[in-house]
């Protein structure tokens, strides 16, 4: 139960987006601290893992890359609308990389992984 | 929790369905009726009554809030203190997208309107069209998708990725008790502006804005002062034809400028804001300061109340903004202590506070928000106070409905 609860997250239509998701770096990270678990329970799940680590980076690669092409898309004629949608583009990245920023920054990714998988092992609580 | 005040209409025509039920079960069993409102004819035997069904697409059941502001002007901030007043943290939708816009808590959903846009990353760069322009945008969906859920219905919301640019499959929004649709056009169209309860436009100054980028912006790699200028000066025809005319509809405004407590300054840090209220709006009171309709200028700072540099400054008084009744409360300068805010709390007047130092305890839970120490976050946290009421007072005048219709 809890292994289909946690292989969930990483079916293949939601993998290939969370290879550019900050958010998705929550899913990898109850695993970095149990990596005992990680051999039966993720099989292959040290594959998915490296790109998932990279997320924020990619963010910040894209907003770099915008400014690149935003200044390159001006260089002709500043009103154009392809240099404004440019620009644009960078607004809307510097914002997500921000939103991202601040995802990591309150949250325990210990905590993101068992609001969403309770019943797994790592997530048990004990009363007496 | 248990209190379904939301859904009266249905119950008291359906006599079978218990007053206190939880909110989620409601929720469920409003999604049914749906479902057999669609599909009437043939499956309208298989439970209730047709009164169920004709009520639950009749009514409007869910108040809906609109808010608007540029990208990167506090509508995340706004939004985290506004959930926070209405009790409950909201969270990104369980199981789903990870990239998934939406907030939900247990009374509201907060939904982003970028997810109707028409034109993804590369569509608009194709088109050399901006987010802000509204053909990147589809107005007839997100009309049809609020009127839906005011109607209680549930819709499938497309959800436009921010990290990819692309639209992504869309997730289920079931109607909440509230519905905040926050972005860069919700009083753009006017049947989306009908169906607003209440509406709120943040105004950030071009001094401000700037500011606030570069503390955003710096430290990203490729960035410049250059290049937020660029980016600001470049969005600015589209943002000044299809997002500042915006505020003109809006029932209370948050105005951000420079101080004028410090002579020529431009770092940002010290703020002057004002609140702007629109005088009429139904279960909307104006706050004041004093005397409800004079002018007041007024500098808590004194022999009762010690305040560091630059000091704070208060004004209140009655004005006009575009052709419309306004009352103005504005805030220049920066709490330092906790005693200053709670000295200004005590003498605001109907800020719908439940109990003495709500919004001071809300301010302190917040401390780590940005604009915490402000008129922002001060006039921020108000603004929740007064949705918050404005929502009970709505719902209770549901309530009172159908009594009243009996009667008659």
């Amino acid at each position: 139960m809890a292994t289909v609860a946690g292989l969930n997250l990483l079916t293949p239509r939601v993998f290939s987006r969370a290879i550019d998701s900050p958010k998705a770096q929550s899913v990898k990270s109850p695993l970095l601290k149990s990596p005992w678990k990680m051999p039966t329970r993720f099989g292959n799940g040290r594959v998915y893992m490296q790109p998932l680590r990279a997320a924020p980076e990619s963010i910040s690669e894209k907003v770099e890359k915008s400014i690149k092409e935003a200044e390159q898309a001006c260089q002709g004629d500043p009103a154009s609308g392809e240099c404004v949608a440019a620009w644009d583009e960078v607004e809307e990245l510097s914002a997500a990389a921000s939103h991202a920023r601040d995802k990591k920054k309150d949250s325990d990714p210990l905590e993101t992984y068992c609001k969403d998988n309770p019943e797994t092992d790592e997530c048990r609580t004990y009363e007496d | 929790m248990a209190v379904c005040t939301i859904y009266t209409s249905t119950q008291s025509l359906n006599s079978r369905c218990s007053l206190y039920t939880p909110t989620k079960t409601h929720l469920g069993f409003n999604q049914r009726q749906v479902v057999f409102y669609s599909k009437r004819s043939s499956s309208s035997s298989k439970r209730g009554s047709s009164s169920v069904i004709t009520c639950s697409a009749g009514d409007s059941q869910t108040i809906v809030i609109g808010l608007a502001a540029d990208s990167g002007c506090g509508k995340s901030t706004f939004m985290r203190r506004l959930t926070s007043v209405f009790g409950g943290a909201a969270e990104p939708p369980k199981g789903g997208n990870p990239d998934s816009n939406t907030l939900i808590s247990d009374t509201t959903t907060v939904i982003c309107l970028d997810d109707y846009h028409s034109l993804d990353r590369t569509g608009r760069k194709v088109n050399g069209v901006t987010a802000l322009d509204p053909r990147a945008n589809n107005f007839d969906l997100m009309y049809e998708q609020v009127k839906a859920i005011k109607d209680g219905v549930a819709v499938d919301k497309p959800i436009y990725n921010h990290v990819t640019g692309l639209l992504d499959p869309p997730e289920l929004i079931k109607p909440p008790k509230i519905l905040v649709i926050e972005g860069l056009h919700p009083m753009y169209d006017e049947r989306v502006r009908d169906l607003l309860d209440f509406s709120i436009y943040l105004d950030i100054s071009n001094e401000v804005k700037f500011a606030w980028k570069i503390q955003r912006d710096m430290a990203e790699r490729g960035h410049s002062l250059e290049s937020i200028k660029a980016s600001i000066e470049a969005r600015k025809p589209d943002f000044d034809a299809y997002i500042d005319p915006q505020k003109q509809h809006a029932d209370a405004v948050i105005e951000v400028l420079p101080t004028q407590l410090i002579p020529d300054d431009n770092e940002g840090k010290v703020l002057r804001v004002k609140l702007i209220m629109k005088e009429g709006v139904k279960h909307f009171s104006p706050v004041y300061l004093f005397d409800e309709g004079s002018t007041i200028s007024w500098i808590p700072c004194g022999r009762k109340l010690t305040c560091s540099y630059p000091g704070i400054k208060f004004a209140y008084g009655p004005d006009t903004y575009f052709g419309h009744e306004v009352s103005v409360l504005e805030m220049d300068g920066q709490f330092d202590r906790l005693d200053e805010l709670i000295y200004v709390e005590s003498h605001l007047s109907n800020i719908s506070t439940k109990f003495y130092g709500e919004v001071t305890q809300q301010m302190l839970k917040h401390a780590d928000f940005p604009g915490s120490n402000n008129g922002t976050g001060l006039f921020q946290t108000i603004v929740g106070l007064k949705i918050r009421d404005l929502y009970e007072q709505l719902i209770s005048t549901k309530e009172a409905a159908p009594v009243e219709a009996t009667k008659a």
